[in-house]
């Protein structure tokens, strides 16, 4: 158990030091995402000036939500990683994998892993230099139970992100330009993750639909807990579906990883 | 090189890039259905806001749809005629290939910007200007033919403006060598575009108004359609598709002379 452990830890730190490469990368994007959120800002304070509340949430609310989202999407959020497996798959790089005693699919979550500890250091940065101006219109609820359910949820929530992106990685080995599909799911997760508006802005009978569906629970619940959107109830209720949720796509990852490998032709000497 | 002979360089690129999508019409199928959700997303943001408040900035929904598709429908055009070029371009310049873009007989900005066009993106501008047509429509608005041209210069003026914006975000990879998805930023920028002017207020009016052009570039062609022939925003946004491109192009050579070859 322990040699398998600590396969993955190796994993795991490697992946910690080519992301560590890649700081700027991650340090100039998360800088662009607070500028995205001067927009939201400037949006919603301009919405919110001939509706002082809008679905039941003051501004400070609905910024809090924001903050939060970019926060945690450099946490848990799935960056580029499908587009990494199909870069793998297409120039024959995973033909290693099947001559190793190594899991592909925990090899990757472990570097994605790494790389969210990164990207998640970093976007604290641009948090701390623009609290003094959003600091006192956030309004973060107080319980444990927040905190207590918001853990779980974002663990959660990224297993749900990464498996996401994985099943799209493996679309590879059907389609072999896999951009479109990766840029479509984009357009999705941004809808139906609540990244463009909190999902409870939505008519009652969409939102209710949408509480069914993956995208649900990758930012947007866990976002959704620790911002006060959702009450103890409500997230205790959905914890275990997010839960199914997380476990259903693992099984379809590997459902895929199988499948694909059928189809796949391993050239080299 | 005179201009003509730059215009025929660029008629045997897009010769190249149709037959090239003739030959992945899925591919095109693809891409454009992926732009039309977009376009989509981009509404039903503004549907759903408007389902609880009666106005933004003092814009009226279809007042609304008509800016954000002016934004859309700028977006749409340069993506079609410059970003895939200029997004292969950052991508060359870390991996040594620009030698490629260097070696040929033109302007570099030019060779490596208008290799390859995006006809999805043209067919979905398409698209933003029926929703422009559309939003006029539902607004009662009827834009005299000076007007609708003035729109039309305003919209190219915005072309450019985003342009440059892209070039200089791109650039960026001549002196960061690491970094990649830099391009990814300048949809971050480009969205200020989708704001009113007037919500913006105090500092952030006179930096994202008036010196980030990104707001004068989807809000002066919006309010020509709207309102008429504004001559202080028709002069601003002229302005600033001339002084921006012109930084864009400084900047591009200046990190030209950075740039090492890859090859022995």
């Amino acid at each position: 158990m322990y040699a398998v452990l600590n396969k993955y830890r190796t994993a795991f730190l490697i992946g910690l030091q080519s992301n560590v490469v890649y700081r700027w990368n991650f340090a100039i994007r998360s800088g662009f995402s607070f500028v995205q959120l001067a927009v939201v800002f400037i949006l919603w304070r301009a919405a919110y000036a001939s509706a002082p509340d809008i679905g039941g949430f003051a501004f400070g609310a609905t910024l809090t939500y924001f903050v939060t989202l970019i926060v945690v999407q450099f946490f848990i959020g799935a960056f580029n990683e499908d587009y990494l497996i199909n870069e793998e798959i297409r120039n024959g790089l995973i033909n290693q994998f099947m001559l190793k005693p190594i899991n592909y699919f925990a090899y990757r979550f472990s570097i994605f892993t790494a790389a969210r500890v990164v990207s998640g250091a970093l976007v604290l940065i641009p948090l701390a230099a623009a609290l003094p101006f959003l600091g006192h219109y956030l309004v973060l609820p107080h319980g444990a139970w927040r905190v207590a359910l918001g853990v779980p949820a974002l663990a959660l929530g990224g297993l749900i992100q990464f498996a996401i992106a994985f099943c799209f990685g493996m679309l590879t080995f059907w389609f072999l330009e896999i951009q479109g599909f990766i840029i479509l799911s984009l357009a999705l997760e941004s809808v139906l993750g609540g990244q463009m508006f909190p999902l409870d802005l939505l008519p009652p009978a969409a939102f209710r639909v949408i509480q069914y569906l993956p995208f649900y629970y990758q930012m947007y619940f866990p976002a959704a807990i620790l911002t006060g959107r959702i009450s103890g109830r409500t997230a205790l209720h959905q914890l275990p579906v997010q839960a199914a949720w997380a476990v259903g796509l693992v099984a379809l990852a590997g459902f895929l990883w199988r499948r694909g490998l059928r189809r796949h032709t391993a050239v080299g000497g | 090189m005179s201009l003509q002979r730059y215009a025929a360089i660029w008629l045997a690129c897009i010769r190249y890039t149709l037959t090239r999508t003739l030959m992945f019409r899925g591919d095109f199928f693809i891409w454009a259905l992926v732009e039309l959700f977009w376009t989509g997303v981009n509404l039903l943001m503004i549907l759903v806001i408007y389902q609880h408040t009666a106005s933004i900035a003092g814009w009226s929904e279809y007042q609304m749809i008509l800016l954000v598709s002016t934004a859309m429908l700028i977006q749409r055009l340069l993506m079609g005629f410059f970003w895939t070029s200029i997004f292969e371009m950052g991508r060359n310049v870390r991996s040594g290939d620009f030698d490629f873009v260097l070696a040929q007989p033109g302007n570099p900005l030019f060779m490596a910007s208008t290799r390859k066009l995006d006809p999805d993106s043209l067919v979905n501008s398409a698209v933003s200007l029926g929703i422009v047509i559309y939003a006029a429509h539902r607004l009662g608005l009827h834009p005299s033919v000076l007007d609708l041209a003035l729109y039309a210069a305003l919209i190219v003026c915005g072309v450019a403006i985003h342009y440059s914006v892209l070039v200089l975000t791109v650039a960026l990879v001549f002196w960061l060598k690491h970094a990649q998805g830099l391009e990814g930023s300048y949809f971050t920028l480009a969205d200020f575009g989708r704001l009113p002017s007037q919500a913006f207020r105090g500092a952030s009016r006179i930096l994202f108004v008036w010196i980030v052009p990104l707001v004068v570039v989807s809000n002066a062609p919006a309010r020509t359609i709207l309102h008429g022939f504004q001559p202080a925003w028709t002069a601003w946004a002229a302005a600033m598709a001339a002084g921006w491109l012109a930084l864009a192009i400084f900047v591009f050579h200046r990190g030209l002379r950075r740039y090492s070859s890859a090859s022995s």
